[in-house]
């Protein structure tokens, strides 16, 4: 084959083919977790719901790593060297470590609809900044940048997953609170959730009422259907007013604005203020779906300490991955520019990204800090890593500019 | 509460023995300690109680965090207003308001010294109290850490806690056989194993810990290793030295002496002695495009090669070859190459007199050609050439100019000469190599010149006779590198334990049953509740096969192999505790 054929082939197997491949995957998983709770014949739906997304997931992944070996072929290099390409593979990483952790570590498989729906959009928005297949500046043409590179992006792709996760532990515990403010309030009116006081009261007595532990862990439980008519009742109820719990007005706000913290780069980097207000206006309609369809899902998801659990192995992970990727780049920039730190634009971004997610690490071992808070400080470093992400490409020329435009 | 009395007899309990699992050092213990002494109150008295509270600020975590999003702040000014000491045409541009938000919002961003965070006051000031909030923070934890090592052995229980994680099988082995086997089984698992016969107050038990130090104990190495790189950075900043030279193809070369930079800039504690004198000479400089107009990525650098020779100190001779990715090591100076452009030769001659003969180095503009000047002050008045120098402009229709493309393969190069007279203003003003301060200057004429030709411009004669190319060179001296890479190794090496290494507790339990044996095997996470559930079942898995267990099913107990979920709460609340 020609290389322009393989390039070609390349982007159909990137979009359509992986993208819709993520995307069934995602609605089929979505589909599977509303089946975790109730009853038993559903659960065995539920199953095989789980199983047909995974031979997707993995459908899509094979279709994924086909198209990057597939460009890098079209090319001859790693196809690790403009902005397409590292979002690609931020994509790749995120779906293949969120995906393998959920299913074989944390044996969560029922969580993944939101994993590869991340990876779709992130997948969707590579699709922005979409470059042809092309050679590579001398420079970047040493191993150090597969090793450099290919962790920090990993390292992204690891925190997005941790960002989804994060995402998920906010929204099931506003929609926690507010079922409890609601108890605390109508205790004589409604009878919703009364059953479940005294689990609360014995919750408090042992001290660990934080905002994530035993609590809530103990309303899941308790939760957890019999098979009896009346709890089932009890079930429907509750979920609803999780659901309700959760202000879609203020969701959609929140995300427009948390995107909008990131999306002005494109309004600012487009040829046009047309095009680029239609990219802005796009993903943020994309983003406000998205938390809007999660929302529909707060009633089935795990407990908060559990979703908790799930972003802090992450983003501990990518941690790790982002603070070895980071002194390797100082190596290589040392090695090639002749100084191993000159607090060039992208530099300056990987440090800011590395201090918030420190900041989280450490709020989530504060006590006073834990829980919400914490989570909130790993939604704000997302954003400062997608943030820098895109300044230190489009707006401010650097070292590290290979936007690839 | 009435269970433990049930077990150990009350009488005898030992009043220091604490079965009970003392909590892990906190990682941010708050001190609450009442002012010592009732002194009568004076300005040392105020002076020291300010001392102490503001010891006890910094010794918070939500200090730190406070510090951390202060520092993330500063990041993010700097991420965003460009910095003096990286991209100073942009800030002077910024200063005068052709670019950015102004020149009012300049003042103001100048005022609070955000043109150079990383050099300002704040930042020091900032970088200062991270590093005694951090100190404030180490001291308690290492103090508190090495007790721990010292001292703990592995709790005993009297019961089994509602925390725990338990398992629980029966055997025909007796409960010393269980214990003894629990103990070698532990003990090949690397655990701290301590074995209770009943004597200590607690029924007998084998009790283990596990993870006790290497979880903190990697924290600990982790923020220490921030003492190593700041010191290293600190003592590198006054050692280092950083200077730049352009070399010319196959021209005279370049000695390293404190005169010979372009731009030199030496630590506070370099000194010109350390120079080694060594010598370099560019043989040759390779540079190759992708000139295929249609080809993916047309226009591109493929290779940037230097071959030089080296005259080392001690005057051996050697080649080497110096590339993007590979510096070159002289006497400890690594050699980088930088930047690169043509070097044409320029003749200058002013009624018969040759005023000036040699390579000037052009610098490429954003693909418009490459820029330089001429300076020859050797006339009078001085003549000043501006050039511009496009590498590739073919012939045009006869009669029209060259065609001026913006290639920077010099396959038919021209010269675009401008000619001034008057006044070059040479130390006068801030000048740059290749352009000419022309405040004082009359622009003469301008004339293409190609290479070999010569052209008249007033009175003045300018020749082309040869076109080559020059490289810039960084040579630099970082005696600290093996010094941050050994912070850094540190940093990384705290790191994984920190985030990884979980402490753990666990008993085995055998007490007679009838003709049996029944076996509780509880255990604790501290951290990472998810992980310990699986450890936990492996072990109970393992001390069944080696005693011959077999599962029993009674009220209470959780079955070894059994349902996951019901743990789950019991191994999250263990962790809550830990905080």
């Amino acid at each position: 084959m020609t290389t322009e054929q393989l390039a070609d082939l390349s982007r159909v197997l990137y979009s359509p083919t992986t993208l819709a491949l993520y995307l069934a995957a995602a609605f089929v998983y979505l589909y599977a977790l509303t089946t975790t709770v109730g009853r038993r014949e559903d659960r065995v739906r539920g199953r095989r719901a789980q199983a047909v997304g995974a031979a997707l997931a993995v459908a899509g992944i094979g279709t994924h790593i086909a198209h990057e070996v597939v460009r890098g072929l079209a090319q001859s290099r790693f196809p690790l060297g403009n902005m397409f390409e590292v979002t690609s593979l931020m994509a790749l990483v995120g779906v293949v470590v969120g995906w393998t952790y959920l299913t074989f570590i944390r044996k969560r498989g029922e969580l993944n609809g939101f994993v590869l729906l991340g990876g779709a959009l992130v997948l969707a928005s590579a699709l922005l900044m979409y470059a042809e297949p092309g050679p590579l500046m001398p420079i970047l043409d040493t191993w150090w940048r597969h090793f450099h590179v290919s962790l920090l992006v990993g390292a992204m792709g690891i925190f997005a997953a941790g960002f989804v996760f994060n995402g998920l532990y906010l929204l099931r515990d506003t929609g926690e609170r507010a079922v409890a403010r609601q108890r605390e309030h109508g205790m004589h009116g409604s009878t919703v959730g009364a059953a479940y006081v005294g689990d609360l009261e014995a919750g408090s007595e042992d001290g660990s009422v934080a905002s994530d532990g035993g609590l809530t862990d103990r309303t899941t439980d308790a939760l957890d259907p019999t098979g009896d008519d009346d709890g089932r009742d009890h079930d429907a109820e509750y979920r609803t007013a999780l659901r309700a719990g959760v202000s879609p007005v203020r969701l959609a706000i929140g995300t427009a604005i948390g995107t909008s913290l990131v999306a002005w780069v494109f309004v600012y980097s487009a040829d046009t203020v047309a095009a680029g207000l239609g990219r802005f206006v796009t993903i943020n309609l994309v983003m406000v779906a998205a938390a809007l369809l999660a929302r529909w899902f707060v009633p089935f998801l795990p407990s908060t300490a559990t979703l908790d659990g799930l972003a802090h192995r992450t983003i501990a992970f990518a941690f790790l991955m982002w603070t070895v990727g980071t002194i390797a780049g100082a190596m290589w920039a040392e090695q090639s520019w002749g100084r191993f730190w000159g607090w060039d634009p992208k530099e300056t971004g990987a440090f800011l990204t590395w201090v918030a997610y420190a900041g989280y690490l450490h709020a989530r071992a504060t006590s006073g800090m834990k829980g919400r808070r914490a989570a909130w400080i790993g939604v704000g470093a997302f954003i400062v890593l997608m943030g820098t992400y895109l300044i230190a490409n489009y707006v401010i020329v650097g070292l590290h500019s290979y936007a690839g435009l | 509460m009435s269970e433990r009395e049930r077990h150990g007899p009350a009488g005898t309990l030992p009043p220091v023995r604490r079965p009970d699992s003392a909590p892990p050092p906190e990682a941010n213990p708050t001190i609450r300690r009442p002012p010592r002494g009732s002194g009568s109150p004076g300005p040392l008295r105020f002076v020291l109680d300010s001392i102490a509270m503001g010891w006890r600020w910094l010794v918070r975590m939500k200090t730190a965090l406070l510090l951390l999003g202060v520092l993330a702040l500063q990041t993010a000014i700097a991420t965003i207003v460009p910095q003096e000491p990286n991209v100073r045409s942009t800030v002077e541009a910024w200063r005068a308001g052709e670019e950015g938000p102004g020149a009012p919002v300049a003042r103001v961003l100048d005022a609070i010294g955000a043109f150079d965070v990383y050099g300002s006051a704040m930042f020091l000031a900032l970088l200062l109290l991270l590093f005694l909030s951090l100190t404030a923070c180490l001291i308690p934890r290492i103090r508190a850490w090495v007790r721990l090592v010292r001292r703990s052995r592995p709790p005993l229980v009297r019961s089994v806690g509602r925390h725990d994680l338990v398992a629980s099988f029966a055997t025909d082995r007796t409960p010393d056989e269980v214990h003894e086997a629990a103990r070698s089984s532990l003990t090949e698992r690397r655990w701290r194993v301590r074995t209770a016969d009943g004597a200590d107050g607690a029924p007998p038990q084998v009790a283990a810990e596990k993870g006790l130090w290497s979880r903190e104990g990697g924290s600990l190495l982790f923020h220490l290793s921030f003492y190593v790189l700041l010191a290293a950075i600190v003592f590198g900043q006054l050692i280092t030295f950083e200077g730049q030279v352009g070399v010319v193809e196959g021209d005279r070369g370049f000695t390293d002496t404190e005169v010979s930079y372009w731009t030199y800039r030496p630590g506070r504690w370099f000194g010109p002695e350390q120079h080694a004198g060594w010598q370099l000479n560019l043989d040759a400089f390779e540079v190759e495009w992708i000139r295929d107009p249609t080809a993916p990525g047309a226009g591109q650098p493929t290779t940037f090669r230097s071959d030089v020779t080296i005259v080392g100190a001690d005057g051996e001779v050697s080649q080497a070859v110096i590339e993007g990715n590979r510096p070159h090591t002289v006497d400890g100076f690594k050699i980088h190459q930088l930047d690169w452009g043509y070097a044409p030769r320029i003749v200058v001659e002013v009624d018969g007199d040759v005023v000036y003969d040699d390579f000037i180095t052009t610098i490429a503009l954003d693909r418009a050609g490459f820029r330089g000047a001429v300076k020859a002050p050797a006339a009078d008045p001085d003549v000043g050439l501006d050039v511009f120098l496009y590498p590739f402009a073919p012939d045009g229709e006869p009669g029209d100019p060259p065609t001026l493309t913006g290639a920077p393969w010099d396959d038919d190069p021209v010269l675009i000469v401008s000619q001034y007279r008057g006044d070059l203003q040479l130390g006068a003003t801030q000048q740059s190599i290749v352009e000419l301060d022309t405040s004082a200057l009359e622009l003469e004429g301008g004339a293409f010149v190609r290479p070999g030709q010569t052209v008249t411009i007033g009175d003045v004669t300018v020749s082309f006779p040869e076109l080559r190319r020059w490289v810039g060179f960084q040579v630099s001296s970082r005696p600290q590198i093996p010094w941050l890479l050994f912070g850094s190794a540190l940093l990384v090496a705290g790191l994984i334990p920190a985030l990884y290494a979980y402490r753990r507790r666990l008993w085995v339990l055998a007490t007679p049953d009838g003709p049996r044996t029944v076996v509780r095997v509880a255990g604790r996470a501290f951290q990472r509740p998810e992980r310990f559930e699986e450890e936990h079942s492996r072990i109970v898995a393992a001390l069944a096969a080696t005693t011959g267990g077999t599962p029993v099913t009674s009220p209470g107990v959780t079955d070894p192999d059994g349902d996951t979920s019901a743990p789950a709460p019991a191994g999250s609340t263990s962790e809550v505790m830990t905080r």
